[in-house]
């Protein structure tokens, strides 16, 4: 037989139990729209139970912790979809700005070809005429100006990618060094037998914003988690970090963990897509511009130097200089006196005969294979295509996230109509215990009562 | 519990569902007033580059049809001068027949010789005709192809070339443009200039004048003849400019196809995703205004 007074306890301790969940649907509700928070559940528990004689009386509730609700593995996928997205964001992010030079317009090299072999074939019309051999020569530097500028804006982008690197470097330094922060705090918690939730609710967010910028692997241990990038270079172990830096490399700022230079390796995040862009993609489109350019200038300065100017001396070369990397970059005209155009083909001054030979290089084959429109057509598909791609592809990853998002959501997001049905539930539970304790305090009173005399 | 627990925060998916259908919008609204729905190489990596060679091929066809122009005025301005050279000949002619009549007098001979005199003036300066600052019988030279020369029979001296220039008028098609003056004026199968020197001689001397008519008569042939290589090649001109601009017909309907906006469909595009914009905002606007708490009095 239990006494009046433990009854008490045990109304009390109920009121006790009711308003630490309480606390909880409070916190959920003040949380609804903290980024990466996961609700809170209250595990109320029985107390062991007292057996007196033959009778088991029950002992009351009490509350055991207050646990978050989340699901890691779904992080974890939460987070390589992150990275994903991170390197295709910067990725068509760096070649959409690339692809502004090759829209179709007045003043792209393809149409500066154009107007090369057009004022070209106005010439033959009429090939001693001063006023069209100085239109050639106009045309011929306009196509120049823009392989210069094509080049240079290309090698200008370049230039910002490597920059974003760095920053990208630092913002992973500071972000491994606030998780390594964390994973001591959520060790000694741990240790302690607590309950860590809101420092792990961190730790996910900043996780979350790091695989945005570089490959993430997540390894648990006793001793919190360990982060490395996916080729195994430690960014994180327990409670100590690993700073990332830079040093330029051949032009480039490369990345260097502990004197590892582990740029090629980083495929995913932010610095996986502007490597990509920066070490493979805009190279490779300066590339072809150098050998459109180096193409057009040797079949140029061989034409015109297989016929004679308007003076009856041999043709020399239009072009300046005519191989190697940087010919985009570099390329000029060679000669600025129009007289030099050698139009002829036998040395009298109104022969066109040399003309053709300059125009037929428009429908020649002449670089890589193919003729310089079509050379200049691929490079226009290659740049298109992987901006089409790779829009794609972010498309895709945004939904897969979206999705995940959700997903993270139905099991960690608060709702308020939960929290609410919570609330009325451990605050009718908070009153019957107190009234409880009321109708004990009245029973203890007739029990003091009993004592006196009417 | 038992239900399935639904995400309680859906407002990121209608945000992004919104920026997709803004982005949507914003792509119709472009290619509407654009027209064209390659405005950059991404929208459609293929069409962009068959686009670049759609613009050289029809750059090409503006540039043979520009050549075609002014090539028209160079060989309209030969054709006549040689159909003044023909009628010249022509009254050179009828003047050498009227000459041979036995009944004239030494005098009236030498009317007629100084009116041929005039007469190859006239085809010295029709011989030096030029077209925009180039003479147009002078070959591949920048010279005047005809000038007085005091020792050669004839009196004048061919001083251009034997050249001749070819102009593309179209792919893997160039007209020859021009005769060398020698092979039109002084060619042993008609020389205009000695038949008329020789002609005017004759005259003077009352001596041989049927057989110099007749040389002028040759070299009219001759004149005749190559004018028919300007007739043609005026003709070839025309033909290839209906042809050019059949071909322009052709490659500006293949750009249509490949880059113009389907102005209907794109048009509903637009209405559609300007609708499911506003649906959006409504959802938007409408959803968590509510929650149980607000039940809860």
């Amino acid at each position: 037989m239990s006494s009046l007074l433990s009854t008490m306890f045990l109304a009390t301790g109920a009121m006790a139990a009711d308003q630490g969940a309480l606390e909880a649907t409070t916190n959920n509700a003040a949380n609804v729209n903290t980024p990466g928070y996961s609700r809170e559940v209250p595990i109320l528990q029985e107390n062991p139970p007292v057996v007196v004689g033959n009778l088991t009386f029950g002992t009351g509730v009490s509350l055991a912790k207050i646990e978050s609700v989340r699901d890691p593995i779904l992080q974890l996928r939460i987070q390589q979809e992150t990275g994903q997205q991170g390197a295709l964001n910067a990725f068509t992010g760096a070649l959409s700005q690339a692809q502004t030079l090759f829209i179709a317009g007045a003043s792209d090299i393809g149409s500066e070809i154009s107007n090369l072999f057009s004022s070209i074939s106005q010439l033959s019309a009429n090939p001693a005429s001063i006023a069209l051999r100085q239109g050639v020569l106009t045309a011929a530097s306009n196509l120049t100006s823009t392989f210069n500028n094509t080049a240079s804006n290309l090698s200008a982008q370049r230039s910002n990618l490597d920059l974003n690197v760095v920053q990208s470097v630092q913002q992973v330094n500071t972000l491994t060094q606030r998780i390594a922060g964390l994973n001591g705090q959520i060790t000694t918690l741990q240790n302690l037998g607590q309950e860590a939730g809101t420092f792990i609710d961190q730790r996910d967010v900043l996780i979350n914003q790091l695989s945005g910028l570089i490959d993430v692997s997540e390894i648990k241990s006793d001793s919190g988690i360990t982060l490395t990038t996916s080729n195994g270079t430690a960014l994180v172990s327990g409670t100590r970090s690993f700073s990332l830096t830079t040093q330029p490399v051949s032009g480039v700022q490369h990345i260097f963990s502990q004197g590892n230079d582990i740029t090629s390796t980083l495929s995913s995040g932010a610095l996986g897509g502007l490597i990509a862009a920066r070490d493979q993609k805009i190279p490779a489109l300066l590339t072809s511009l150098d050998t459109l350019a180096s193409g057009l200038a040797t079949a140029f300065n061989t034409a015109n130097a297989g016929g004679f100017d308007l003076n009856g001396n041999g043709g020399g070369a239009l072009f300046t200089p005519v191989a190697g990397a940087g010919s985009a970059a570099n390329i000029g005209v060679a000669i600025t006196d129009p007289a030099l155009i050698a139009a002829s083909s036998d040395g009298s001054a109104a022969s066109n005969g040399n003309l053709a030979n300059l125009s037929a290089i428009q429908d020649q084959t002449i670089i890589a294979g193919a003729t310089p429109t079509t050379y200049y057509g691929n490079i226009v598909f290659s740049v298109g295509n992987d901006v089409s791609n790779g829009t794609a592809e972010l498309q895709s990853s945004q939904l897969v996230l979206q999705q995940l998002q959700d997903q993270r959501g139905s099991i960690s997001g608060v709702s308020l109509d939960e929290e609410a049905a919570n609330m009325t539930r451990y605050q009718q539970a908070y009153d019957a215990a107190a009234h409880i304790v009321t109708t004990v305090n009245q029973m203890l009173e007739t029990v003091i009562n009993m004592g006196t005399l009417p | 519990m038992s239900s399935i627990r639904v995400n309680p925060y859906p407002l990121p998916d209608l945000l992004a569902a919104l920026a997709d259908t803004q982005q949507q919008q914003n792509t119709s609204s472009l290619d509407l007033a654009t027209g064209s729905r390659i405005n950059k190489p991404s929208d459609d990596p293929a069409g962009a580059a068959q686009m670049v060679s759609n613009t050289a091929q029809s750059s090409q066809a503006d540039t043979f049809l520009r050549s075609i122009t002014s090539l028209n005025g160079l060989l309209q301005t030969a054709d006549s001068t040689l159909s003044s050279v023909v009628t010249a000949l022509q009254r050179a002619i009828s003047l050498g027949v009227e000459g041979a009549n036995g009944t004239l007098s030494d005098s009236d001979r030498a009317d007629i010789a100084s009116e041929l005199t005039g007469i190859k003036q006239q085809l010295m300066s029709l011989a030096n005709t030029s077209y925009q600052g180039e003479f147009i019988f002078s070959g591949t030279a920048t010279v005047q192809p005809f000038v007085t020369d005091a020792t050669s029979p004839s009196g004048i001296t061919y001083k251009g070339n034997t050249g001749t220039n070819n102009v593309q008028i179209g792919q893997n098609y160039s007209l020859q443009i021009n005769q060398a003056g020698s092979q039109m004026f002084t060619s042993a199968s008609g020389n205009v200039f000695q038949s008329i020197s020789d002609l005017i001689n004759s005259l003077q001397t009352n001596n041989n004048i049927d057989s110099a008519v007749s040389e002028v008569s040759d070299a009219f042939n001759h004149i005749t003849g190559q004018r028919v290589f300007y007739g043609n090649a005026l003709n070839q001109l025309q033909s290839q400019q209906t042809y050019l601009n059949s071909e322009k017909v052709d490659l500006a309907t293949a750009a249509d196809s490949i880059s113009a906006t389907d102005m209907a469909a794109t048009s509903t595009a637009f209405t559609q995703s300007q609708e499911a914009i506003q649906a959006d905002l409504a959802a938007m606007s409408r959803m968590s205004q509510v929650s149980l708490f607000d039940y809860l009095k």
